[in-house]
C-alpha cells in the first residue's frame, strides 16, 4: 500500500469524540520505505461492519413479530438485539442455560423473580423497563 | 493520582500497550518491531472454535502471546493476574496503581463505553493499559484511540469480566522489573523470526499457517450449502472485519509485519530481507484487493460482483504467494 492509497472515508458516530479512534495504516512512501499513516476508516471495511451490524437488527425485527405473536417473551428479542447468546448470558448472570431458554417463553417470563429480571438487565446494560418491553 | 506516562497511537492494541509500557522504563521499540519480536503474525481459521456464532478467524497469534514473547527475549520480568472476584480485580488494580506502575488490562469490546456501537462485538482480545485514577474514574491509555480518556470503575469492572469466547477473566498484567534487560541484538530477531516462519509453515494442521488460507477458501466454497446466502455473507463480513478493522495496520498485519522486515534488514544489515519486505507488501495488496471484492456482497453495487469461488481463487492465489515469501525467509536465516 502506498501512503496516497491510505483510506479515509470516516463514518461511524465515536462516542468519545475526545479520545478519537483511529487507525493506524503501515504504508510505503516514494522513496520505498515504511512509515504510519492515520487513516480515518475505509468504506470496504465499514460496508462490512455495518452489514452485520444491520443484520443483528433484521433478525431482531424478524423475532419482535413472533414475540407480539406470543411465541417467545421479550428477552428472546433483547437475546437477538445484544448479539448475545443463551450461554454467553447465562454466563453474565449465573443463571443456568435451562432457566434462560425457558425465560424467552412468556409463560415463564410472566412469573419471572425480580432478582433475575435485574441480573438480566444489568448484564445487557439496559433498564428493566427496557427489558421487558420490546419497543 | 495520574502517572506520567507517555500516551502513543499504534495501529494494533497488544503491540501499542507492550510498546507504551517497555517505553514507559526507557525502553525504545517500534511498534513494527514489537510484532517482529513478539512473532504476533500468523493465520488461522478455526470452524470448531466459534466468535458469535461463526467460525473463528484469525491473522495474529493468540492475545497475550506478543507481551510474553517480547519480555521473555528482552529478559524483562513480569507480572500476570488472574482473578475469579471482579471486587478483588479492582482493589488489586488500584495497589498496582498506587505504587506508581502502568497496568495492561484485558477486556471485551462489547460493553466498553467509548467504541461506536457499531463496532461492538463480543470480542474478548483487546488490550488497555490503566495508568491513573481520579475519584471514581480510571485514566485509560488505550493505544487504538488518539488521546488519552476516561473510564468508570464501574464500565472498566465490567468489560473486565466481559463472558463469551475466551473470556478476559479480569487479567492484569504489568512490568516488575527491568534488572536483567538486555537491548536488542541480531540473535533475537532471527530467533522471533524463526519461531514466526515455523508458525506459517510447520504446524501439521490444514487450518493453520499459510496453508490455512488455502483452507479458508476450500471452506469458503462450500459456505452457501452450508449456511445458505445470507450465512455466507454474515461469515464474509466477519472474515473482512477480523482482517481490516481497527487494531491490524492494514491487510491483517502483512503491511505491519513487512515493516518489520524493512527495519530489521537495516538493523540486521541484510538488503535481501527489504526484497521479502517488497513482496509481502504485494500479499498484502492482494489481501485488500480481496476486501474490495469482498465488499461489494454488503452493498450491491454496480460492475461485476465475484462469485464466492472467485474469492476463493483469490484466497488460493495469497496462500501460495505467502507461503513463498516465508519459505524465502526462512531459507534467508538457514544460510545465515
Amino acid at each position: 500500500m502506498k501512503v496516497k492509497d491510505v483510506p479515509q472515508d470516516d463514518e461511524f458516530v465515536q462516542p468519545d469524540s475526545n479520545m478519537l479512534l483511529r487507525d493506524l495504516a503501515y504504508a510505503v512512501d516514494e522513496d520505498g520505505k515504511y512509515r504510519d499513516v492515520v487513516s480515518a476508516g475505509w468504506a470496504t471495511k465499514n460496508e462490512a461492519i455495518r452489514f452485520s451490524h444491520n443484520n443483528h437488527g433484521e433478525e431482531a425485527q424478524k423475532v419482535r413479530k413472533e414475540v407480539t405473536d406470543g411465541k417467545y417473551s421479550p428477552l428472546m428479542y433483547h437475546i437477538i438485539l445484544s448479539a448475545m447468546t443463551t450461554r454467553m448470558l447465562a454466563d453474565y448472570t449465573g443463571l443456568s442455560k435451562r432457566k434462560i431458554h425457558k425465560l424467552c417463553k412468556p409463560k415463564h417470563f410472566a412469573s419471572i423473580k425480580a432478582d433475575e429480571l435485574s441480573r438480566i438487565a444489568e448484564a445487557m446494560n439496559i433498564s428493566v423497563e427496557e427489558l421487558t418491553s420490546i419497543d | 493520582m495520574e502517572i506520567n506516562f507517555e500516551h502513543r497511537h499504534a495501529a494494533h492494541c497488544e503491540n501499542g500497550v507492550v510498546r507504551n509500557l517497555l517505553n514507559f522504563y526507557g525502553i525504545k521499540l517500534s511498534e513494527p518491531m514489537i510484532l517482529g519480536l513478539g512473532s504476533g503474525i500468523f493465520f488461522s481459521h478455526m470452524p470448531f472454535y466459534r466468535l458469535h456464532g461463526m467460525a473463528m478467524t484469525s491473522f495474529r497469534y493468540f492475545p497475550g502471546s506478543i507481551f510474553t514473547r517480547v519480555t521473555r527475549a528482552l529478559g524483562i520480568e513480569v507480572q500476570w493476574h488472574k482473578f475469579k472476584d471482579p471486587d478483588k480485580a479492582m482493589a488489586k488494580l488500584d495497589e498496582v496503581l498506587a505504587q506508581g506502575i502502568p497496568a495492561g488490562l484485558r477486556v471485551g469490546v462489547y460493553h466498553l463505553a467509548y467504541f461506536p456501537k457499531e463496532y461492538r462485538m463480543h470480542f474478548n482480545g483487546h488490550n488497555l493499559c490503566v495508568i491513573g485514577k481520579e475519584g471514581d474514574e480510571y485514566i485509560i491509555s488505550d493505544p487504538i484511540g488518539m488521546n488519552k480518556n476516561r473510564l468508570s470503575a464501574e464500565n472498566l469492572k465490567k468489560v473486565r469480566f466481559a463472558k463469551g469466547t475466551t473470556p478476559p477473566e479480569g487479567r492484569m498484567y504489568y512490568i516488575k522489573s527491568t534488572e536483567h534487560y538486555k537491548p536488542l541484538t541480531a540473535d533475537m530477531l532471527y530467533k522471533a523470526t524463526r519461531k514466526t516462519c515455523s508458525g506459517m509453515l510447520g504446524i501439521p494442521f490444514p487450518m493453520f499457517g499459510a496453508k490455512g488460507i488455502a483452507y479458508l477458501a476450500k471452506r469458503m466454497r462450500k459456505w452457501v450449502r452450508l449456511y445458505g446466502e445470507r450465512g455466507a455473507a454474515m461469515n464474509l463480513a466477519q472474515i473482512i472485519r477480523m482482517l481490516e478493522e481497527i487494531g491490524t495496520g492494514g491487510a491483517g498485519f502483512r503491511f505491519m509485519y513487512a515493516a518489520y522486515l524493512q527495519e530489521a534488514s537495516q538493523f540486521l544489515n541484510k538488503p535481501e530481507w527489504n526484497q521479502l519486505s517488497m513482496e509481502l507488501t504485494e500479499v498484502g495488496d492482494l489481501w485488500r484487493d480481496f476486501s474490495y471484492h469482498a465488499a461489494r456482497f454488503f452493498k450491491k453495487r454496480e460492475g461485476i460482483i465475484l462469485s464466492y469461488d472467485d474469492l476463493a481463487d483469490k484466497l488460493d492465489v495469497i496462500s501460495a504467494r505467502e507461503t513463498e515469501v516465508f519459505r524465502k525467509l526462512e531459507n534467508s536465516i538457514k544460510r545465515g
